[in-house]
């Protein structure tokens, strides 16, 4: 204790101050302050660099996480993590509502094409990450998870960037599209090589593949729930105003609930963006995006995704990591360019699409910490899925801004209302 | 530049030009979506000329030229089909509406056309205000002459045209209380407003053409914003007040009605025009924006004043003899039909009523124009 223990009955101006160093409690309270001041910094190298370097705010948010997470400088506190991972969950949740949001389930239909290209991706992706990771060491069990984890997009990741460069063409509709789809692939097949790793010491493969689609489909259902009664709820005319507050409120109410159940908050949140979507609820542009608490959340959940990769890991197998990213490049780009003119595209907007859908790491990350009740932390000792997520945290939004500006769907002059 | 001599057509052959709103069917807003469509249906043969406009919101069509009601709405319902099968692919829908209802001007993208660009270039943000939709039917017409009387002719029913094809109630969200806001854009640009009044081909390109080349402020007539403006390349009229209809069919009714007050002028049915009938040119034309079919329209030479509505239903009543020597019977007893249904501004209105916000309000347009609602 620098100041040393204050006398008895002497309370004197500086004794005072001396008092608040030594109380163990306030002591205890103050690092929750290093998170705010740790989002506050992030905004700023945010900012700074999207200004002047044009790079994604995303990819900044994370690097100030990667530099002061607790593998790195160690700032962060464990006793705020708690919180900055429900925050993280929900402002993920927020986005995922929108990327479901954005999605039209009739064009799949009338686009068989588009389907297909989807579809095939997923399926190719999984091989080609399957067949990598193993290549690089992993056990099948390991190999399996990662190419799960592989065939997926983060629609999160996507949504944000595509709000934050007003984005619009067609490349910019099917990165939605397909991620959606790809992501509610991933989290099933996920879910089921989870079960299957899990339970095959205990012996129930049949039972293993239950667990995983039925809790797929619970959360299926509690988002589509969501999705109709939230929209007859506020059918009356007297709640013609901004309708996005009791929408983020039911998200985090989701979230909660299949944390609770151990279900999956991504396939819940997606589904009820879905369905409050073809529901004809509509928001307004301005509603969108959930306003300054969904910019705080986007902060705080890149942040946290950033603070959860540990540098040192992954540098140890950097190689296998930049291998894995490269398959799923490759097999992205080769699938949506073959099927573009079938999918009523050019072959240069397949190809960009396919680079576009690289960013993975929040959908990876967060839905790891989301199994972890099975007592796996796989992402201790997945070394090369690590450097994978850490190449693609940084590098994936950037991938997908290039992508949309090579393809023409940024505006030509930045507007100058950036609400 | 001295201007093109003046094509002969067919008289009273027509045509129809639509500017289409391409709609985002995530959010109903307005999608940057032009560059992608029009690639994908140069794939096919497409029914007529579909081409890019000045953002890259709007797509515009055109009918090939055509002489009668019947092959005409045929021509336009097949062109809506093309287009809707192409635009399903893309995500997208299609609508007809004089404006949209919330897009905003500072979001539109300017086509990637040297033209636009030197427009934009030129107009700064009038240019990407432009982001309006509005119906062009072209009238054939024999020689330049005929074009001139026409044109000055038709000055006392452009009120009518604004009237009942109105369709643009709705600009950044509110109620403008106009039935078609989208002219108030038009009306922005220096150029616009009415032709000089000359009766001769001749006098219009020694008198005043070629006089407005010499300023330079002028280079071609694509450059005047008229009402109604002559367009000699084709050896047609083009009325230019229409907003687009909400669907094809109306559109052609609005051409049927156009080429049978033509006849009528023709035949002699109205005394020569005069410049003193445009002394309630601009008056008449605020009331049919502002009012639609409930406006009042002074007659330009007994100064009478009555509803637009009545004065729509005793020219149709008029133009019987023409109708039915043009087979466009079917066609008056629509435009009939609408004065009394109503005009696209108020079928809006009602939509959203029954919808509760703008974005229903672009959906109801959407499924109006494909014909399902």
């Amino acid at each position: 204790m620098p100041f040393g223990t204050p006398p008895r009955g002497q309370v004197r101006g500086w004794h005072t101050r001396a008092m608040i160093w030594n109380d163990p409690q306030l002591l205890a309270q103050l690092p929750v302050l290093v998170w705010p001041l740790l989002l506050l910094g992030a905004w700023l190298i945010g900012e700074w660099a999207h200004h002047r370097l044009a790079l994604p705010r995303i990819t900044c948010y994370a690097l100030a996480g990667i530099l002061v997470g607790g593998a790195q400088l160690g700032w962060l506190p464990a006793s705020a993590e708690p919180l900055m991972a429900l925050a993280a969950h929900i402002g993920f949740g927020l986005l995922l509502f929108e990327a479901g949001y954005r999605v039209n389930l009739r064009w799949y239909w009338h686009n068989p094409g588009l389907l297909a290209a989807g579809l095939l991706d997923a399926a190719l992706s999984f091989v080609g990450v399957y067949l990598v990771a193993q290549w690089t060491g992993s056990p099948p069990a390991q190999a399996a998870l990662i190419a799960a984890l592989g065939m997926a997009a983060s629609p999160a990741a996507l949504v944000r960037v595509l709000q934050e460069q007003r984005a619009a063409g067609q490349i910019s509709e099917r990165l939605v599209h397909v991620a959606t789809l790809n992501c509610l692939l991933a989290v099933i097949v996920f879910k089921a090589v989870l079960g299957l790793t899990v339970f095959e010491q205990s012996g129930s493969l049949v039972g293993a593949l239950y667990t995983g689609v039925w809790a797929t489909a619970v959360s299926a259902a509690l988002g589509v729930m969501a999705g109709v009664l939230l929209p007859w709820l506020l059918r009356s005319r007297v709640l013609s105003g901004d309708r996005s507050l009791p929408y983020a409120l039911t998200v985090l109410a989701l979230v909660g609930a299949t944390h609770l159940l151990q279900l999956s908050p991504i396939v819940a949140a997606l589904v009820f963006g879905l369905v409050a979507r073809h529901r004809r609820e509509v928001f307004s542009r301005h509603a969108r995006g959930f306003g300054p608490l969904g910019e705080l959340l986007t902060l705080a959940l890149f942040v946290y995704l950033g603070s959860r990769l540990e540098g040192a890991l992954a540098l140890t197998a950097l190689g296998a990591g930049l291998a894995l990213v490269l398959t799923r490049l490759l097999t992205s780009c080769a699938v949506m360019t073959a099927l573009a003119r079938w999918s009523g595209t050019t072959w240069r907007k397949g190809a960009l699409t396919g680079l576009g859908l690289m960013p993975l790491s929040a959908f990876a990350l967060l839905l790891l910490e989301q199994s972890r009740h099975l007592a796996l932390d796989l992402l201790d000792g997945l070394a090369p899925l690590m450097a994978a997520l850490l190449i693609l945290e940084l590098l994936g939004p950037v991938c997908t801004q290039l992508a949309l500006r090579w393809g023409g769907e940024l505006p030509a002059r930045a507007p100058e209302d950036k609400s | 530049m001295s201007l093109l001599p003046f094509s002969d057509s067919d008289s009273l052959s027509f045509g129809v030009e639509l500017e289409l709103q391409l709609i985002n069917l995530s959010d109903y807003d307005l999608a940057a979506a032009s560059t992608d469509l029009l690639a994908l249906l140069q794939r096919k043969p497409f029914p007529g000329q579909v081409t890019p406009e000045i953002t890259t919101s709007m797509i515009e069509i055109a009918s090939s030229v055509q002489t009668r009601f019947g092959p005409l709405r045929a021509q336009l319902r097949e062109i809506r089909d093309t287009l809707l099968a192409a635009a399903q692919t893309l995500n997208l829908g299609l609508a007809g509406g004089g404006t949209h209802p919330f897009q905003h001007w500072s979001e539109q993208r300017i086509f990637p056309k040297a033209r636009y660009q030197q427009v934009s270039q030129l107009y700064g943000y009038l240019a990407q205000q432009f982001t309006i939709f509005g119906q062009h039917v072209h009238i054939g017409c024999r020689s330049g002459d005929e074009a001139l009387f026409l044109l000055h002719a038709l000055s006392r029913y452009v009120p009518h045209f604004i009237a009942l094809a109105a369709s643009s109630p709705y600009v950044q969200g509110q109620d403008t209380l106009f039935n078609s806001a989208r002219l108030n854009s038009v009306f922005a640009f220096p150029l616009s407003g009415r032709a000089p009044f000359l009766l001769r081909w001749a006098d219009f390109e020694t008198q005043y053409f070629e006089k407005m080349t010499h300023t330079g402020v002028v280079k071609s007539m694509k450059d005047f914003y008229w009402d109604i403006r002559p367009k000699p390349e084709y050896g047609t009229i083009e009325l230019r007040v229409c907003d687009t209809p909400l669907d094809v069919d109306t559109a052609a009714l609005l051409a049927a009605y156009l080429q049978a007050l033509c006849a009528m002028l023709l035949d002699g049915g109205e005394p020569p025009p005069t410049e003193d009938d445009y002394l309630v040119y601009t008056y008449n034309r605020f009331q049919a924006c502002r009012f639609g079919l409930d406006g009042i329209t002074v007659h330009p030479k007994s100064y009478e004043q009555v509803s637009l509505r009545e004065d729509v239903l005793r020219t149709l009543r008029r133009l019987q003899p023409q109708a039915e020597r043009l087979d466009s019977v079917e066609a008056l007893e629509g435009v009939h039909e609408l004065v009394y249904r109503g005009n696209g501004a108020q079928w809006l209105r009602d939509a959203r009523d029954r919808a509760g916000s703008v974005e229903g309000v672009v959906d109801a347009a959407v499924r109006r124009f494909a014909g399902v609602a």
